[in-house]
């Protein structure tokens, strides 16, 4: 059913805020935990994407500097819990590839105990990695994003982070604090041109389901299935769902979004973040 | 031919025609349902109120194109600057009949079809005035509000089959919903706005779009291409 009323607006009655092109070279992005899982199917994606991207892991492996390679873009390998890690992050990518145009905060440390069990060095590990570390990457990154006028930041927060999971508090704690990041990010940057979202998958499958299923004493596939039956659409997120997200966010297309938190993990969380 | 098939309510004007515009572009053909003549490859001028009419105009879709892969149901319209007691009964219904009845009459006439080839898309057109309330415009949030119920739900009723159905909630656009001297136009409530300025359809589009395309794992969502007004 069509609109009352006919008269249209004065064309351009809306600004233009994509990307001024005007630079030459490709866009850069910067992904934190690439290594292996959602990060280094993310730097593909973006690769494929034509941005030029650098690629951020704690350990200097063949894995990481062989997805640089890859993908022709450049390794920073950083503890980004460090003090010092996010200024030399940024400034490696600068001089090599240019200043960063789109970050994806990935990156993140997660311990499973009981609340009254978790000591503080594993809380504190938690959030130094997946809240503070970011945090600096952010202030590190900004300068370069104002004095380009636009920006996007990608968020990589967790469903956790929305409605809770039990014996993994700090963690959704951690992914929580990403989410008001995001959103306050969002608010102060969009004026500048900056935009801030977050993604909040659930269960993907990667290697790291390897390591639940270790601990969990039970074989991959039984893993997998315990998984499958938390999630209404009974089927695992791949890294390409949630690459896909960050592509969406990064691009022309997520132009209108700000302070959202995107939630692709199939039904678990359906309440608003 | 096996180019995936959209039918999109509302795609006369508005958001609904950039959607049916974008989808186009990226090779899909278009049923459209609208009170107006459409530029689509199946114009179907009907009332969305009217759940006869449309189970025909999807199945006419159907049976020509041989598929339906999205449903956007962009049809609706917008009144505002009216208290809560000045709400007529009939416009009270009216507004229901048209926004929430209209969406379920598309969802009722697209699902069999998406069943019977066990997969699909369903995109419902709300509002970020249903994520925060707004003030005098109460029935249309209602009705948008009302959508996003009806979207979780049959979200999850067919979570187990490859039909996804989810909600955008745009944020104040530029379209001819909002009329020339509407306040959501005036650069005191803009300059409220991260972004200070209106989304544009080609935006919602966009969103719908990647729903569409890459939003398998999506199940009830709400997305919200809305420059700010509700973070």
């Amino acid at each position: 059913m069509a609109a009352h009323g006919n008269a249209r607006p004065a064309a351009g009655a809306v600004a233009d805020t994509t990307p001024d092109h005007r630079r030459t070279g490709p866009e850069v992005a910067l992904v934190t935990g690439a290594a292996q899982g959602l990060g280094r199917v993310t730097a593909l994606r973006l690769a494929a994407e034509g941005f030029a991207v650098a690629v951020n892991d704690i350990a200097a492996d063949e894995r990481l500097t062989g997805l640089a390679t890859e993908i022709g873009g450049l390794a920073v390998p950083a503890d980004i819990s460090a003090a010092s890690a996010a200024p030399a992050i940024v400034r490696a990518v600068a001089d090599a590839l240019g200043p960063v145009d789109v970050l994806v905060a990935n990156a993140a440390a997660m311990a499973m105990s009981p609340f009254l069990d978790a000591d503080m060095d594993q809380w504190w590990h938690q959030i130094d990695v997946n809240l503070t570390g970011h945090f600096r990457l952010i202030q590190a990154v900004l300068p370069g994003m104002r004095a380009a006028g636009h920006g996007r930041i990608v968020i990589i927060t967790s469903g956790w982070g929305v409605i809770g999971h039990p014996n993994a508090t700090a963690y959704a704690a951690s992914k929580a604090g990403l989410i008001a990041l995001a959103k306050g990010l969002g608010r102060e940057l969009g004026p500048q041109g900056i935009l801030t979202n977050a993604i909040a998958p659930s269960f993907i499958d990667t290697e790291q389901l390897r390591v639940d299923a270790d601990d969990a004493g039970i074989t991959l596939e039984e893993m997998r299935q315990r998984y499958r039956d938390e999630i209404p659409v009974r089927h695992l997120a791949t890294p390409e769902d949630i690459a896909g997200a960050v592509a969406f966010l990064a691009g022309p297309g997520g132009s209108a979004m700000v302070g959202q938190i995107l939630q692709p993990n199939g039904g678990v969380t359906r309440t608003r973040a | 031919m096996t180019d995936p098939v959209a039918v999109i309510t509302g795609a006369a004007s508005g958001i609904g025609a950039a959607c049916a515009e974008r989808f186009r572009h990226d090779g899909w053909r278009i049923a459209a349902i609208d009170l107006h003549d459409s530029d689509a490859d199946l114009a179907v001028t009907a009332d969305v109120r009217d759940r006869a009419a449309v189970t025909a105009a999807v199945d006419e879709a159907a049976a020509r194109f041989g598929r339906i892969d999205l449903a956007v149901t962009a049809a609706g319209y917008y009144e505002e600057g009216i208290d809560v007691a000045d709400i007529g009964h009939d416009q009270w219904d009216r507004m229901l009949a048209v926004i929430l009845g209209g969406t379920v009459n598309t969802f009722a006439a697209v699902l069999p079809h998406m069943l019977a080839r066990g997969e699909g898309s369903i995109v419902a057109i709300s509002s970020e005035l249903a994520l925060a309330g707004s003030a005098t415009d109460l029935h249309y949030v209602a009705a948008k509000g009302a959508v996003l119920g009806l979207v979780k739900s049959l979200a999850l009723e067919v979570a187990r089959t490859a039909i996804r159905v989810n909600a955008v909630a745009p944020g104040p656009t530029d379209t001819p919903l909002l009329a020339p001297g509407s306040p959501a136009r005036e650069p005191e409530y803009l300059a409220t706005l991260p972004l200070g300025r209106l989304v544009r359809p080609d935006e919602i589009a966009s969103a719908v779009y990647y729903l569409a395309t890459e939003g398998s794992m999506y199940c009830g969502e709400v997305l919200s291409p809305n420059a700010g007004a509700v973070i």
